[in-house]
């Protein structure tokens, strides 16, 4: 027992040193990290639409409010611009919502499928975890899931906006290619970890989902 | 009382039909069954799976290998078939003159005409210029968009945009003017700047007007005569596109080349004649039809058709054992396909179907190594193995046992590897023939004509039907009825085209719709088998005419096929034929035929 509490305490040494070693460039990431200025007007409860032509974006709790960037250190102005854009490049409009029941991002997407006139939702963490989903489907299912946050860039939110308003208009698309990185689970599990505790906090039990307006200014 | 198995090994499957005997009359047929058939037809490879087969039948009728007085092999038909495809044309546009990739999100709608310009060009542009702006990558559609606002603000006459990234839509709903926004052009460096250009994007759902016109392309560049005559090509590759670009370059040109295939040289017995692959099936099938019967089929040497000839004389004299020069292929079929290629000098990675001609042949040879299957079966089973007779006969006498069939008769034998057809006059003689091109050629056709690259998914829509999943709890069948279902389906089928096969549903990883797929699969099947019944029918008929042939029953695997029975019942009807899938003992279906004239057989033997 002991001698497992010691490779433990090794283990998060090891993954804290990790974490520190990029710290010098932390701060071209945070400068980068400011990406385009967004401000997210909160317009009270979101209601079921009705507009078959939507796409809900689901947000978690702490996205663009309490954290402002991915895991990986892309802002999230850009990351909620670009799949937005990718709704709008398929001719489609993009609804944001803010879920404040859970941080999961299971739950958190299924609850924007019931509010989404096309009943496709696409949910995000602040890290970046992402998963499009459909209203008909469990919570725990779903139509395409990016489960590796760390691996996600500008390029495949957008790609997920894209397919996300294909899903809704009843076509067929492509899957979204993702990267598969077996280091990328050792390397970020902590700092997963400590996001989604951030984002968790943040959490209100019972509220409903919040309308939220997005100004790219 | 005797127990008595026939066995019949074909290409794809092994079969076996169990019943009982006394005195010269069949008292009880027991039962059947069917499996896959190990290895190639015709060789030891074969015995574990008439092993497994017959111990389903024996195991169905609650008996054992110990009960067996008799197994019945068929001389099978040494024949072996195999396919290629030749692509005899190709599109190669020159000098970047033509872009016609039919992006799926072209943005703005209409046509305009200018000189081209990059995007750093636009700010020193003086106003009243007419011109087409070129994006390249790594420019965000909110700053592309601004820079083109400002540009008409300064009054320069933007009359449409080539953008790198897939963006058409947002940029064209952030100009304060409508004009063709065309995107997604993966070769955007390449594009020649300063030449006036043609861009067009036509309304949803809708095709392009102006582009795919050659009088429309020259009024656009105020061409001659003489030059429009040389657009003609460019305006034909752009027919059926939404969006399009033509530039105007000093020697630019879309070239729809043909590939010199070879020619093939065919031996009949009315003569020889040499046919040129890449004058199309058509004149291929003319020239056997001239000649035939077939004696031998050689390729040109050093060409692709010769390579396919030779590899099917190789593997057939591998089998055999038999010498390769002995090796003659008895039959060639032809059939016009086209296959997805890309376009050489394409900006975008443009895609043209260009034709192609997909070719079965088939080799006889004199016999199989029947004998060696027999004894070795004999020494593992211990049971008397005998070799029965020829195929086509034995069909024939499993055919006759479908209710409502009488002599004369054809059978019609639709496999995997090849079509056969026999036919029994009044006084018991029979005649057969074997030609190249069956189920597998039409798997391959599918494959191809959709680009899928995936042998087995071919396969299995070949076989099965056809479903879009409109919702998770319904689908949407190919013949247009509505399928409910009370749980909600896997979510990797949602939105997506799937096979129906046996119960569950296989998505179809493209974006063809059903209604391309369904089409692809069904002319594939008309052009091969219907081509095929025709063919071979009169080859048998014993007047040379088809329209002397009264009653084919259809037999063998395709038979089993959801459509094809119908195709060829169907073609036949013009020639007042009465076709149809036989129905063997009144209850196997078009299965079983050889191996109930095995059994069959034995009375034969005992009279």
């Amino acid at each position: 027992m002991q001698i497992n509490e010691q490779v433990i305490r090794e283990i998060i040494l090891q993954v804290l040193q990790g974490m520190e070693q990029p710290k010098p460039t932390t701060n071209t990431a945070t400068a980068a990290a400011t990406g385009r200025p967004m401000t997210l007007v909160e317009k009270g409860e979101a209601r079921p639409g009705t507009r078959a032509d939507e796409v809900v974006i689901a947000l978690a709790p702490a996205f663009g409010k309490y954290q402002n960037k991915t895991i990986v250190n892309i802002p999230h102005s850009d990351v909620l611009r670009e799949m937005i854009a990718g709704i709008e490049e398929e001719g489609l409009t993009a609804r944001v919502i803010r879920v404040l029941r859970t941080s999961d991002v299971a739950f958190d997407a299924h609850d924007g499928t019931k509010l989404s006139g096309s009943g496709i939702a696409i949910g995000i963490q602040s890290r970046g975890t992402t998963v499009i989903h459909q209203k008909d489907l469990p919570p725990l299912s779903n139509l395409e899931l990016f489960s590796q946050s760390p691996l996600l860039d500008l390029q495949a939110y957008r790609a997920i906006g894209r397919n996300a308003a294909k899903y809704a208009k009843g076509e067929s698309p492509v899957p979204v290619p993702t990267k598969n990185d077996q280091m990328a689970r050792p390397k970020f599990q902590a700092k997963a970890a400590v996001l989604h505790i951030k984002e968790t906090e943040h959490v209100i039990q019972g509220a409903k989902p919040v309308e939220i307006e997005v100004k790219f200014n | 009382m005797a127990i008595i198995a026939g066995v019949d090994i074909g290409n794809s499957t092994t079969e076996v039909c169990l019943a009982a005997m006394e005195s010269a009359k069949v008292t009880k047929f027991y039962t059947s069954s069917i499996v896959k058939t190990t290895g190639i037809k015709g060789t030891l490879a074969n015995i574990p799976g008439i092993v497994i087969a017959l111990e389903e039948a024996l195991k169905k009728a609650g008996m054992t290998m110990a009960d067996l007085s008799e197994i019945r092999l068929n001389e099978a038909t040494p024949v072996i078939g195999d396919l290629a495809m030749e692509t005899i044309t190709e599109t190669i546009i020159t000098e970047s003159t033509m872009i016609g990739h039919n992006p799926s999100t072209p943005g703005g709608v209409g046509l305009g005409v200018g000189q081209t310009v990059s995007f750093t060009q636009l700010e020193s542009l003086t106003s009243g210029e007419k011109v087409i702006c070129v994006i390249p990558e790594n420019i965000d559609f909110e700053d592309a968009a601004r820079v083109l606002n400002q540009a008409l603000a300064r009054g320069i006459d933007l009359q449409g945009v080539i953008v790198r990234q897939d963006d058409a839509v947002l940029i064209a709903n952030r100009l304060q003017k409508i004009i063709p926004v065309v995107d997604e052009v993966t070769m955007i460096e390449k594009v020649p700047i300063g030449m006036l250009a043609a861009v067009e994007v036509a309304e949803p759902g809708q095709t392009i007007r102006t582009l795919s016109n050659p009088y429309g392309i020259a009024t656009v560049f105020e061409l001659s005569a003489g030059d429009t005559k040389m657009v003609v090509p460019i305006a034909r590759a752009l027919i059926g596109n939404r969006s399009a670009v033509v530039v105007r370059t000093p020697q630019g040109d879309v070239k729809a080349r043909t590939i010199p295939a070879g020619f093939i040289t065919i031996f009949g017995s009315k003569g020889k004649a040499d046919i040129d692959v890449e004058s199309g099936a058509n004149k291929i099938m003319e020239t056997v039809e001239r000649v035939q019967p077939v004696l031998d089929v050689q390729g040109e040497a050093g060409t692709h058709v010769s390579g396919m000839l030779e590899r099917v004389r190789q593997v057939m004299s591998e089998l055999t054992e038999q010498h390769l020069g002995d090796m003659k292929i008895q039959d060639i079929l032809a059939v016009d396909t086209f296959v997805p290629q890309k376009v050489q000098g394409g900006l975008a990675g443009e895609f043209a179907l260009e034709n192609a001609v997909a070719l079965a042949a088939m080799v006889k040879t004199s016999r199989l190594p029947m004998e060696q299957i027999a004894n070795q079966l004999r020494s593992n089973l211990g049971v008397k193995v005998v070799i029965a007779g020829v195929e086509a006969n034995m069909a024939i006498r499993g055919a006759l046992t479908t209710p409502g069939t009488d002599k004369p008769l054809a059978i019609l034998d639709m496999g995997g590897g090849s079509t056969d057809a026999a036919i029994i006059t009044r006084d018991e003689r029979v005649l057969s023939i074997h030609l190249a091109g069956a189920g597998d050629m039409v798997t391959m056709l599918i494959n191809s004509e959709l680009g899928l690259n995936d042998f087995d998914l071919a396969e299995d829509i070949k076989k099965y039907p056809l479903a879009k999943v409109e919702s998770l709890y319904h689908i949407r069948l190919e013949d247009g009825t509505v399928r409910f279902y009370e749980q909600h389906l896997p979510p990797q089928v949602f939105s997506r085209v799937v096979i129906l096969k046996d119960g569950e549903m296989v998505p179809i990883p493209s974006s063809h719709p059903l209604d391309k797929i369904r089409h692809v699969r069904r002319e594939a099947k008309k052009r091969v088998f219907v081509t095929n019944a025709i063919r071979s029918l009169s080859r048998v008929a014993p007047t040379g005419n088809i329209r002397h042939i009264e009653f084919v029953v259809l037999v063998g695997g395709s038979a089993m096929d959801f459509e094809v029975g119908d195709m060829v019942t169907d073609a036949l009807a013009e020639y007042s034929i009465v076709c149809g899938r036989g129905n063997i003992r009144g209850s196997e279906g078009s299965r079983n035929a050889v191996a109930t004239g095995l059994v069959l057989s034995y009375l034969d033997r005992e009279a």
